[in-house]
């Protein structure tokens, strides 16, 4: 299945897959979540939040076949 | 006393428009260098209801871009920005909360408001925030900033559409963590611009300027 991933901010180095710097495409497994694309990707452990088709998701959720999903991490300062 | 807003000197001279940003109720969580400035603009504007959450006292070292004032060091923050607040607009209408931000405490914090602003300045309760709101108050429009410190050019900060609802400003890097001073001209850009995509909102109009009318999807730059 494939999954738009738009990965913000400092995250978009962590794409494995080519493509502009926060939207790239993947062809994942069915029944893969959302966690386990964050551990493959190796996204580093600091605070982010996951959305899915424009709402929120928990990551323990699975994804599905043209979902897209955005992760965004907020840095400190304010 | 004059009721310093409410004589037709508005900005906005559209009856209507004005209304709507009278009659709407805004949320403000953190009252620091974005949120003290966010509340002065959005009742500037018009909005006469803010709901203030805060915690913090006034510390000299908040004075470079805080709207405090050296009399008012050592004061709670809501007290003290709801006292500059009415001296602006002396109709306004204030509800201070001086507790800290949890996922059990912001329910209740943000019931019942129109839009709700995330000003606070660390990123696991900005991460909350938005998890909380997202998840409690999906209709409920969200603002929010991220990337705000350091000396880079003001131009970087913008305001994208992060989700349904949810709209973030900042240049999404700049993290006061890696040793990055908060300058006064560009927490109030940053500021700015979520105080303006608060407005938009309330008046039905898209905060970046899409076509499409009212919050909700919009399409472009929406993930």
């Amino acid at each position: 299945m494939k999954v738009d991933v738009a990965l913000f901010a400092s995250l978009s180095e962590y794409h494995s897959v080519d493509g502009d710097t926060r939207t790239r495409t993947y062809d994942l497994a069915e029944g893969t979540t959302i966690a386990d694309l964050i551990s493959v990707l190796g996204l580093p452990d600091q605070p982010r939040i996951v959305f899915v088709d424009s709402r929120h998701a928990e990551e323990s959720a699975p994804l599905h076949e043209g979902q897209r999903l955005a992760i965004f991490p907020p840095v400190a300062g304010g | 006393m004059t009721d310093t807003l409410d004589s037709g000197e508005c900005l906005i001279s559209d009856a209507e428009l004005r209304e709507r940003l009278r009659s709407s109720s805004v949320a403000i969580l953190g009252c620091g260098g974005l949120g003290s400035n966010i509340a002065a603009m959005l009742l500037r504007s018009g909005v006469r209801t803010l709901t203030l959450v805060d915690c913090d006292v006034v510390e000299p070292g908040n004075l470079n871009r805080q709207l405090f004032f050296c009399d008012q060091i050592g004061r709670d923050k809501v007290d003290a920005l709801a006292e500059t607040l009415v001296r602006i607009d002396s109709g306004a209408r204030l509800t201070l909360v001086n507790d800290r931000i949890t996922a059990e405490t912001l329910g209740a914090m943000v019931r019942g408001c129109d839009a709700i602003v995330e000003a606070v300045d660390g990123a696991e309760t900005k991460a909350l925030i938005m998890e909380v709101c997202c998840r409690e108050l999906p209709d409920v429009p969200l603002v929010c900033a991220s990337g705000l410190a350091g000396y880079d050019s003001a131009n970087t900060i913008e305001t994208v559409s992060l989700a349904r609802n949810v709209w973030v400003a900042g240049d999404f890097e700049s993290d006061v963590r890696g040793g990055l001073p908060l300058l006064a001209s560009r927490v109030m850009v940053a500021a700015a611009h979520e105080a303006h995509a608060v407005i938009r909102v309330l008046l039905g109009l898209d905060p970046l300027g899409l076509d499409t009318p009212g919050p909700g999807p919009t399409g472009q730059d929406t993930y």
